[in-house]
């Protein structure tokens, strides 16, 4: 495989995987309006769920279950259920940016266990040596990452179908109704606070899966990956691509990828040696020049919400 | 939509194209570097970016690695691995570099080298990462070898520490240090090697960074009659623990980490409490090699080399295009096999600067050993990658700091071994 392609393999796994992490935003934010911006806690309990789950036995740390990784992921996406469950108890009641600030927060503190509680999540050192599934199944690690960009790529597309269904279902209709009024939709003898409650356990669900395919390709995790940034990453992928529509949301999380990481490809390739200690501003404001660009002409979004307008209406 | 991709096309076709010409005009080595320019590390990664550069600019003055012209490609991790490894990435496939250096941050330097250098067989070699999750990594087979760094970790000083404290027959210690991941990690390793040797270990106790007052530390620190306390501090806040513990009657005989051997903390603290004090250093901070560096430093920025990370950047490049020079050929296996011949061993010393990279490539033109004495002094890199140095035994003798004793590397391999068996 010659280098470029190699790379467009390897980009386009981590870019697949974020486009899953979008997906689960996307459902949240994009069809019932939830705010939810701790999207990159969520993301790290998936992470070190599945980590502890697959990780081998190690004297020091409380997991090392040694777990086949479907399994672990599975287990990884529970955890992110679970602790979503638990979240949106408590702070669903909020309205919008209080529920930001909310889910802030609980991002912040969840990186902040991930960094202390060392038995279980090797503190600042993070979780070493993680086996790669099937990775010795493979001669060349060009062949295992056309392996794993197959996984991805077939479990992104699997999650968007689910989306695709779901959100085209009288279930999904609700989710609107709760976005635009909350007080109509009420009115109508649905219940907001369930529906709020399943989207936002759904999405977070999402997340930890993307989290434990992130942990399966890297083979190690540190609190230094779920920086609240990631979230801030995330969001500019869904606003970017058109919150609201599941290939948006594809489409926005491998653009704003590709933007944020071949920009630097770029500018290394551009500038000249002498410069190349300031490369890395240059390409930050790259970065947030083609965001704001993209936002002023394509204000919905490059693939924004299709119109749903009742076919008696027209 | 069609604009954005018809200028993403063209751009993309003009850097393929660009790469094309690039191999084609000249012979040249690729050398890629990942450190953190923006994010939270940005303060110190340009100028670690320029050591890099600097160790390049003057290999090439000496007229190249192999007769190639060495280029160096530096790429910005902003603080974040997935940007990291990105760009690691795109230096492994796309420049096809043999080498990376990098990164600053351990969370950064782990998932490039599990996802991106050892799958690839790419040398990896750091010039900042300290975790010591790196040398378990190694030990259990995990980075192949392609893994080295150019800064000491505390495994050496935390087992050399301990075999003094033997030597002194402290059986009973205490252990007051800062909470950061330096001072866990030595206190850590110190504790499990004073353990190995039979002595005991009464209490361990963090402290958090500029407070007025460390009497609560200090006094669960004298809980179970210590003999001896082990400080792991910095000047300030280790003169202000050394005070109180003195002031509670705590035995004067203390085991100090290498951040303490300041005049300011003896003065402060008051040198006549200190007669039974030993305290460990790096002994090659200053030499030859280390000013040959400072002095090419301040000829080209213009100021002195004063930050972290500049000397062991330096010296990471610097081994990695003598390994390459002295295998022949620019590709990661033989650099992993070739950074031991030109670093330890009985060669003839070559220093940092364009003559000594003359001089080196002149040696092994004629088939003679060399051995790099460096930015940071003598390199020797064990199984695992890391480097061991010389060491020193400060202690206080009428007034002022002295040196007790020295430890080379021989020695201090010793206590390792002691300690590890």
């Amino acid at each position: 495989m010659s280098g470029f392609a190699a790379y467009l393999v390897f980009f386009l796994i981590v870019a697949l995987t974020y486009s899953i992490v979008t997906m689960g935003l996307n459902l949240q934010w994009g069809y019932t309006g939830l705010f939810n911006a701790g999207v990159v806690g969520f993301f790290a309990i998936g992470a070190y769920g599945t980590a502890v789950l697959v990780g081998p036995d190690r004297a020091q740390l409380i997991g090392g279950f040694a777990l086949p990784f479907p399994v672990a992921v599975v287990g990884g996406m529970a955890l992110a259920a679970l602790a979503a469950l638990v979240v949106g108890l408590a702070t669903l009641k909020l309205r919008e940016e209080y529920l930001a600030i909310a889910t802030f927060g609980i991002a912040i503190s969840i990186q902040l266990v991930a960094l202390n509680f060392e038995a279980l999540t090797g503190g600042v050192n993070g979780l070493v040596g993680l086996p790669r599934p099937l990775f010795t199944a493979f001669g060349s690690p060009g062949a295992y990452n056309l392996f794993y960009l197959a996984v991805v790529a077939s479990v992104a597309l699997l999650v968007y179908v689910a989306l695709e269904v779901a959100v085209r279902s009288p279930w999904g209709r609700v989710l609107k109704a709760v976005r635009e009024d909350e007080t109509a939709a009420r009115s109508l003898g649905k219940n907001p606070a369930a529906i709020r409650l399943q989207v936002f356990v759904l999405g977070c669900t999402l997340m930890g899966l993307a989290g434990g395919l992130y942990v399966g390709f890297i083979g190690y995790v540190s609190p230094l990956d779920f920086l609240p940034i990631l979230t801030f990453q995330i969001w500019a992928m869904l606003i970017v691509g058109g919150s609201g529509n599941n290939l948006g949301a594809i489409v926005g999380a491998v653009g704003v990828w590709a933007l944020w990481t071949m920009s630097g490809l770029g500018v290394s390739r551009l500038l000249p040696v002498a410069y190349q200690s300031q490369g890395g501003a240059i390409q930050v404001i790259i970065i947030g020049l083609l965001i704001v660009l993209t936002l002023l002409f394509r204000p919905r979004g490059l693939i924004g919400e299709a119109e749903a307008v009742s076919r008696h209406a027209r | 939509m069609r604009h954005l991709l018809a200028t993403g096309a063209v751009g993309a076709v003009l850097l393929l194209g660009s790469a094309g010409t690039a191999s084609a005009q000249s012979c040249a080595t690729s050398v890629g570097a990942v450190l953190s320019i923006t994010g939270s590390m940005a303060a110190i990664g340009s100028a670690i970016g320029d050591a890099g550069k600097l160790a390049v600019d003057h290999f090439n003055e000496a007229g190249g690695v192999n007769d190639c012209t060495v280029r160096y490609i530096l790429r910005d991790d902003q603080g974040s691995p997935n940007v990291g490894v990105d760009a690691a990435k795109t230096l492994v496939e796309i420049e096809k570099v043999p080498v990376l250096l990098g990164a600053i941050q351990s969370g950064v330097s782990m998932p490039i080298l599990s996802s991106v250098t050892v799958p690839a067989k790419v040398t990896q070699i750091s010039c900042c990462s300290s975790a010591p999750s790196f040398t378990a990594l190694s030990a259990e087979g995990g980075t192949q070898g392609y893994w080295f760094r150019t800064l000491p970790t505390d495994r050496p000083q935390a087992a050399v520490l301990a075999s003094i404290a033997a030597e002194r027959g402290y059986k009973k210690i205490a252990i007051i240090h800062v909470n950061s991941d330096y001072g866990n990690s030595l206190a850590g390793s110190f504790k499990k090697d004073v353990e190995k040797l039979g002595a005991t270990v009464t209490s361990v106790t963090a402290y958090n960074q500029e407070q007025a007052s460390y009497r609560a530390e200090v006094n669960a620190a004298l809980q179970g009659e210590p003999e001896a306390l082990f400080l792991v501090a910095f000047p300030a806040d280790g003169a202000t623990v050394t005070r109180e513990w003195i002031s509670f009657g705590g035995p004067q005989k203390f085991i100090f980490s290498n951040a303490l051997r300041a005049d300011e903390f003896v003065n402060s603290v008051g040198a006549q409490y200190l007669t039974e004090a030993f305290g460990i250093d790096n002994a090659q901070v200053e030499g030859e090699s280390v000013d040959a560096f400072n002095k090419s430093w301040e000829a080209t920025f213009g100021a002195a080399p004063n930050g972290p990370g500049l000397h062991t950047m330096y010296d990471a490049a610097a081994v990695a295009l003598l390994a390459m020079e002295q295998a022949g050929k620019a590709d990661g296996t033989a650099i992993r096999d070739n950074i031991r011949k030109v670093t330890g061993g009985e060669g003839e010393p070559v220093y940092p600067g364009a003559e000594g990279f003359k001089k080196a490539k002149q040696l092994i033109a004629e088939g003679k050993p060399i051995r790099y004495v460096g930015a940071t002094g003598p390199l020797e890199f064990d199984e695992n990658g890391d480097v061991t140095g010389p060491y020193l035994i400060w202690g206080v003798k009428d007034g002022a700091l002295v040196t007790l004793d020295k430890w080379d590397n021989a020695r201090v391999g010793g206590a390792l071994a002691a300690v590890e068996n």
